[in-house]
């Protein structure tokens, strides 16, 4: 779960790495009463979760009283990427005189840790390893050890950091990875790292991965989660336990199954025959007929659902429930078509229960017999 | 001969007296596995579906001789019972649990290389051995005894793969589920030796998907070590980028590393036999079983 940089920034003072003094607004009006509270200039960031916020105007400037009111009305009508900006960030403007780079991020194929510095930084990671390649070190931290002075000893002589910054470096690369190992981190990135005009160095901004199945230990960003999904069914979703993925904004057609496997293998033969799938969810394993009835309403919701692909491989999953499931909810998925593939536990009984069903379902034979049946009737 | 687990293994199930791990126990008995031992702790003395319950895996292992742990335990838990079972001296641990936290992975994966043991999972839907033995949760009436070794990232393409093989008589030597989460205990590159020394497997099917660089790895060591042909399924090739797809490996990220092209691009230069779907890869198995 990546997190809003406001919310990174909460977590860098809870370690008092220092960073940006801020404060999160909600609406204009809560911005425009930073006034008096937050000394001009001041920075008003939009807290999106996408890049490219810069570029889209998501950050502004105030140098007094009208010029607030104006960009907090400004911001708050913005969309970035078609995101509504509905937080913005203020804080007294930092007069900076360098920007650095650095990272602690995750290496799945080495399967460590790895931090990331450059003491040339503001622009991307992969900008830097071409503008910079000689001054971006790369050090792996090894998941059984603490981090130790001699790492952070070769990541400043490795980069040339000058002597008077490494007192602040070395604080702020501890306290990284302290937030890095107890927060469960995917990635935990400061970008710029900025020497403040006082030749200090300070979080300019944050980024905070925090991995999801690890969120159980951390019920304060836990919370958070919910507060920041854009997508409404994707929590509904989330509330029965099953995983709602939208895929594309065209196309019609929706896949359900019983596994992330199946469901990307459905996916991509369907997107082979030229046909596009516009959500996906995951029932995991052990649906009953109660939750395959909510899985297909929850999938119905979005309106542009015309077909649904019910492609269930059972283990453990049995077919006679996820049978019953489909026959509850026929009389509320109006004008929904629906292709079933059943296969495994109890098979022959589920199919018995849907023979008797609508014209509304079809059944497969297997998943490239549901992929053809799709395409004789909405393939081009 | 079949490689991590036959019929002589003899099998503890950590997590034994819950609901899955009772029923799965029935069901590896049934199949013909030595399930020898369960260990839950604080129900020690219980017995379940006939197998004596310890609470500890010490206990298990001194008592029984045990030489493989499956671990039916949540993934909250699962870093606990992993590393009794690894500390424990258990050589071969397999765990199930969908969603272990990433930093429990990364300390085990490298625990259990330093103590000489194979950690095989989390997500994993185990290990079979068609015709000998199975640890873990998979429908085993679809599995038959074979030349074709499988290892997979995902239970459902792994069924799906095997139950098609089923319909054209094709059998299987040893499938093993590697696993889907972000952190493997054991990936691909790990299990290519094995298939490659054993006798009874001719050709090796490998199902991956986004995410990661797994596959990029095995390339690497297939195009080295590999005689025997690999087949090989990447899935997610029409996921969106920087979105996890149910399993928690399975995401490309922004900028396109772990893309299902890159990984097919080096699996075909090292010389793999790419497929489509699950029926193209198992008409190329078929191809290659009749070229022989």
């Amino acid at each position: 779960m990546k997190l809003l940089e406001y919310k990174a920034h909460e977590i860098y003072r809870r370690y008092d790495l220092p960073c940006m003094n801020g404060m999160v607004a909600s609406s204009a009006e809560e911005l425009k009463a930073m006034d008096g509270r937050i000394p001009y200039p001041m920075v008003l960031k939009s807290q999106v979760q996408t890049g490219g916020r810069g570029k889209a105007g998501g950050i502004q400037f105030a140098e007094n009283r009208k010029e607030l009111e104006e960009k907090a009305d400004f911001l708050f009508n913005l969309k970035i990427k078609d995101l509504p900006v509905e937080k913005v960030f203020a804080a007294h403007k930092v007069e900076l005189t360098r920007e650095m780079y650095l990272s602690i991020t995750l290496d799945r194929k080495v399967k460590q840790a790895v931090m990331i510095f450059s003491p040339e930084g503001g622009v991307d990671i992969n900008q830097i390893a071409e503008e910079n390649p000689d001054k971006l070190v790369t050090v792996y931290l090894p998941p059984n050890e603490p981090l130790q002075d001699f790492t952070l000893q070769y990541v400043m002589d490795a980069s040339g950091l000058d002597e008077k910054y490494r007192a602040d470096f070395k604080d702020i690369a501890g306290k990284l990875y302290r937030i890095f190992t107890e927060y469960n981190c995917l990635l935990a990135e400061i970008n710029p790292l900025v020497v403040t005009d006082a030749g200090r160095l300070l979080a300019l901004d944050g980024k905070i991965d925090i991995d999801d199945n690890a969120l159980f230990k951390h019920e304060d960003v836990r919370l958070f989660r919910d507060e920041i999904t854009g997508n409404p069914l994707v929590l509904e979703a989330r509330s029965f336990d099953f995983l709602y993925i939208p895929i594309q904004e065209k196309g019609s057609i929706a896949v359900i199954s019983n596994g992330s496997g199946m469901i990307m293998s459905s996916i991509d033969l369907i997107s082979k025959q030229g046909m596009a799938v516009t959500c996906a969810l995951d029932l995991g394993g052990g649906a009953t007929s109660d939750r395959i009835k909510e899985a297909l309403r929850i999938v119905a919701e979005n309106p542009k659902v015309e077909t649904i692909f019910l492609n269930i491989f059972g283990g453990i999953t049995r077919c006679d429930e996820i049978a019953n499931g489909i026959m509850g909810s026929l009389s509320h998925l109006q004008s929904i078509w629906l292709v079933v593939r059943l296969e495994g536990t109890n098979k022959e009984k589920g199919l018995a229960i849907l023979e008797s069903a609508s014209d509304r379902v079809t059944l497969a034979a297997g998943l490239k017999d549901g992929v053809s049946i799709l395409e004789n009737r909405l393939g081009a | 001969m079949s490689f991590l687990i036959d019929n002589e293994t003899r099998l503890i199930v950590q997590g034994i007296t819950g609901r899955e791990g009772a029923f799965h126990t029935e069901q590896m008995l049934i199949y013909g596995t030595q399930v020898v031992a369960g260990v839950t702790p604080g129900k020690g003395g219980a017995e379940v579906h006939g197998v004596p319950v310890y609470n500890t895996v010490m206990e298990a292992k001194v008592k029984h001789g045990a030489n493989a742990a499956v671990l039916f335990v949540p993934p909250k838990f699962m870093y606990g019972a992993a590393y009794e079972a690894i500390i424990s001296g258990i050589p071969l641990v397999i765990t199930i649990a969908e969603g272990v936290p990433v930093h429990d992975m990364l300390r085990l994966h490298h625990l259990a290389r330093e103590k000489g043991c194979r950690l095989i999972g989390p997500n994993s839907f185990g290990i079979i051995s068609p015709g000998k033995a199975k640890a873990g949760f998979m429908a085993h009436r679809i599995f038959s005894e074979g030349s074709v070794g499988l290892m997979s990232r995902s239970a459902t393409n792994a069924y799906e793969t095997v139950f098609l093989m089923q319909q054209k008589g094709i059998g299987q030597s040893t499938c093993i589920g590697v696993g889907g989460d972000m952190i493997p205990g054991s990936p691909f590159v790990d299990m290519l030796p094995l298939f490659e020394a054993d006798e009874q497997t001719e050709i090796i099917v490998m199902i991956g998907e986004i995410g990661g660089g797994e596959e990029e790895l095995a390339a690497a060591y297939i195009s080295e070590h590999v005689t025997k042909p690999v087949v090989a399924l990447i899935a997610g090739k029409n996921a969106p980028k920087d979105t996890s797809m149910g399993h928690a490996g399975a995401i490309v990220s922004p900028d396109g590393e772990g893309s299902a092209e890159n990984k097919e691009a080096v699996l075909r230069a090292a010389g793999v036999h790419i497929a489509e779907g699950t029926e193209h890869l198992v008409e190329i198995v078929e191809q290659l079983i009749k070229g022989k």
